[in-house]
């Protein structure tokens, strides 16, 4: 395949391919995309937990990035800006699903499924060690809409919660009540796989 | 006392065990990088491109002759075989047979005027230029493909993710399971098939100046299409809702266009010819 | 402080650094597990940033948007994969060149009948540009590659037919885009087949 030509000498920085791509220089667009598609299709696919979505939405925060990339100053960092407009691509793709950005379950509110009582004396496996990355992901896969994408906002992209109440449009404490929801609901997916491997070797 | 037969048998046994004896096989290897560029030019004889299981070029060639050697050069990350002709040498003695395996990301370019191009199941560039013989290409993704061909016929087959680009000049272009980006198609007289469903939201453009153009697609496909001839006839099997502002005349039987699909995630299908004949059919259940 | 109190502050986004807190945590074995499992996944969610890389098709829907779009602009006139490789000099370049030259200067003067262009001043006779070179090509692949030479006149015999028609249709009806960009074809496939040529005979 055709990959970005390599440069002879050093690597252009950032801000040279950002201005050779407001002049329309396909190479420079290429190497601002090789440079940052991993954290666009990772953030999107997480959110999504489909891959063909995906792929489709972080194509969509690529072109509405290179459309609008002839007003970029560097007042922020390019790739803030580029992480941040990704958000919004999937979040209003979200919407336009009437799938729950961040559900607006408050935590005195919570179910009986989250009940707090349901975790003790439980003969769960414990989470011990580290946990497989696979696992790990199979486990946000299954995650509710809503929980997946304030665990992925906050765990993993590392937005703060001020942050995640202005982009999802909701208060501070239902975001953090969410992310501690989100969480117990990985845990226990999580536990359920352990034990289910661990029953499938005793039976082995 | 030896017969005329005999002695005739004789001669025709000592000429087919000189051109035995003067054929022989060479192999070489060579180690080489991530995307390596491969090429092989061959004026007579054939050339066929599969992958290997590692880093290494493996080039296997049969010479019909002394009066042909193989040249090989390597610099760096970059391979070059070619043929050499000697002194006297004409297309029968002047005949390799070359089978290469090559990493699967090499970039790969072939010629050669009288013997087939074949190259399979990689995902490096492909250039083939040939003249009289079959061009054969399959299983390659994410590569771009480009042919030139005389009147050789090229065959396409599950081609994917890349540009495909082909130019003939009277060889029949068939493309099966083709889609991507880009996919371009000139020929002059060659006629043009397409089995495919125009996927990847690319862009499809099958020109001719007197080749038929024939395009076998499933009726589920998402494509804006437009068709023109100036002089020929058009043929259009599936519905289309019509489209009316576009750049030229759309005469019945001698245009259309039209989207078919989701408009959304649809690609972009050209189809032109001077005056040949262009058809849009439906896939059949059976050939799906 | 006691468990429900625990997951309560849990909830409600504090660490765990009171006192209360990590008092309750020494002396609740559950309590303790449950923060040490959630301490776990928030450490192993960094993996999943940038852990996976798009397909290329992404990268090429995105690339055909931008030329779609005319955001990808030309840097340097573009050359033809085949022209780069063997960047050497070609007797058959003044041949393709010419013909394109010809039609160029043909289409342009068509376009602009009324604005007093003196034809006697265009000196490429486009009426033979059909046969331009023709000889030439046909004379070098009698002295290198003979056998090929049926094939070379058969193409040449279809191109030079090709470009006749189009011309033909363009003579009549000049504002035929189709035609036009027939003729254009046809022209770009018979300087495909010197190239053809080109790249063989210089190896």
């Amino acid at each position: 395949m055709t990959e970005p030509r390599q440069h002879k000498g050093t690597e252009p920085s950032e801000a040279e391919l950002i201005e050779r791509a407001k002049w329309g220089d396909a190479e420079a667009f290429q190497a601002l995309y090789d440079k940052h598609k991993r954290r666009v299709y990772s953030l999107c696919l997480r959110m999504t937990a489909n891959t063909a979505e995906a792929e489709d939405l972080a194509q969509e925060a690529f072109l509405q990035l290179y459309r609008k990339i002839a007003t970029f100053r560097g007042e922020s960092a390019f790739s803030t800006w580029l992480h941040r407009l990704s958000v919004n691509v999937v979040l209003m793709h979200l919407r336009k699903k009437s799938l729950p950005v961040i559900s607006l379950e408050e935590t005195t509110q919570g179910t009986e499924e989250d009940s707090p009582k349901k975790d003790f004396g439980a003969d769960d496996v414990a989470l011990a060690g580290s946990i497989d990355r696979m696992q790990l992901q199979r486990a946000v896969e299954s995650l509710p809409p809503g929980y997946r994408t304030i665990f992925v906002l906050h765990d993993i992209e590392g937005y703060e919660h001020n942050e995640i109440a202005k982009i999802a449009g909701c208060s501070i404490g239902n975001s953090k009540s969410q992310l501690h929801k989100a969480r117990m609901k990985l845990r226990d997916l999580l536990k359920m796989n352990r034990a289910e491997k661990a029953g499938k070797s005793r039976a082995g | 006392m030896v017969s005329k037969r005999t002695a005739k048998f004789l001669v025709i046994g000592v000429i087919v065990a000189g051109t035995l004896v003067a054929e022989s096989k060479k192999e070489y290897h060579f180690t080489v990088g991530r995307r390596a560029g491969v090429s092989v030019m061959n004026p007579y004889g054939s050339i066929s491109v599969k992958p290997s299981l590692n880093n290494t070029v493996v080039v296997n060639a049969v010479l019909h002759s002394d009066k042909v050697e193989v040249d090989k050069n390597q610099n760096g990350n970059r391979v070059d075989i070619q043929s050499h002709l000697l002194d006297g040498a004409d297309a029968d003695s002047g005949r390799v047979d070359y089978e290469v395996m090559v990493p699967a990301d090499a970039s790969i370019t072939l010629h050669s005027s009288t013997g087939s191009l074949h190259a399979e199941k990689l995902h490096g560039d492909v250039n083939l230029e040939g003249a009289g013989a079959t061009v054969d290409v399959r299983d390659v993704s994410d590569a771009h493909v480009h042919v030139k061909t005389m009147n050789g016929p090229v065959n396409l087959d599950n081609i994917q993710n890349g540009h495909v680009e082909v130019d003939s000049l009277s060889g029949e272009v068939t493309m099966r399971e083709v889609n991507g980006p880009l996919v371009q198609v000139v020929s002059t007289s060659g006629k043009i098939n397409y089995i495919g469903d125009f996927g990847n939201s690319g862009e499809y453009r099958l020109s001719s100046h007197s080749g038929d153009i024939e395009a076998t697609i499933p009726e589920w496909t998402s494509a804006d299409v437009s068709a023109r001839s100036v002089r020929g006839e058009v043929h259009d099997d599936i519905p289309l809702q019509p489209k009316y502002h576009v750049w030229f005349p759309v005469d019945k039987g001698r245009a259309f266009a039209g989207t078919m699909g989701r408009v959304a995630v649809s690609s972009t299908v050209v189809l032109r010819t001077f005056s040949g004949k262009i058809h849009l059919r439906k896939r059949s259940e059976k050939q799906q | 402080m006691n468990c429900v109190e625990l997951q309560q502050s849990l909830a409600e986004g504090e660490d765990v650094s009171s006192w209360e807190q990590k008092a309750h945590l020494q002396a609740c074995p559950a309590c303790s597990a449950l923060v040490k499992e959630l301490n776990l996944i928030v450490a192993a969610a960094s993996q999943l940033q940038a852990a996976d890389e798009p397909s290329p098709r992404v990268w090429n829907s995105i690339e055909l948007a931008l030329r779609q779009e005319g955001l990808i602009r030309p840097q340097r006139v573009p050359v033809s994969s085949f022209s780069a490789r063997w960047g050497r000099a070609r007797w058959l370049v003044p041949a393709a060149a010419m013909l394109l030259l010809a039609l160029g200067i043909y289409l342009r003067r068509e376009a602009m009948p009324d604005q007093g262009v003196n034809q006697a001043s265009v000196a490429v006779p486009v009426a033979n540009a059909s046969d331009l070179n023709d000889a030439d090509l046909l004379q070098e692949v009698a002295d290198n590659e003979p056998a090929m030479m049926t094939q070379y006149q058969e193409n040449l015999r279809q191109v030079n037919q090709s470009i006749r028609e189009a011309q033909g249709v363009v003579d009549e009806s000049p504002n035929d885009v189709e035609a036009r960009r027939s003729l254009m074809d046809a022209y770009h496939q018979k300087s495909m087949l010197f190239e053809m040529a080109m790249d063989r005979f210089l190896q």
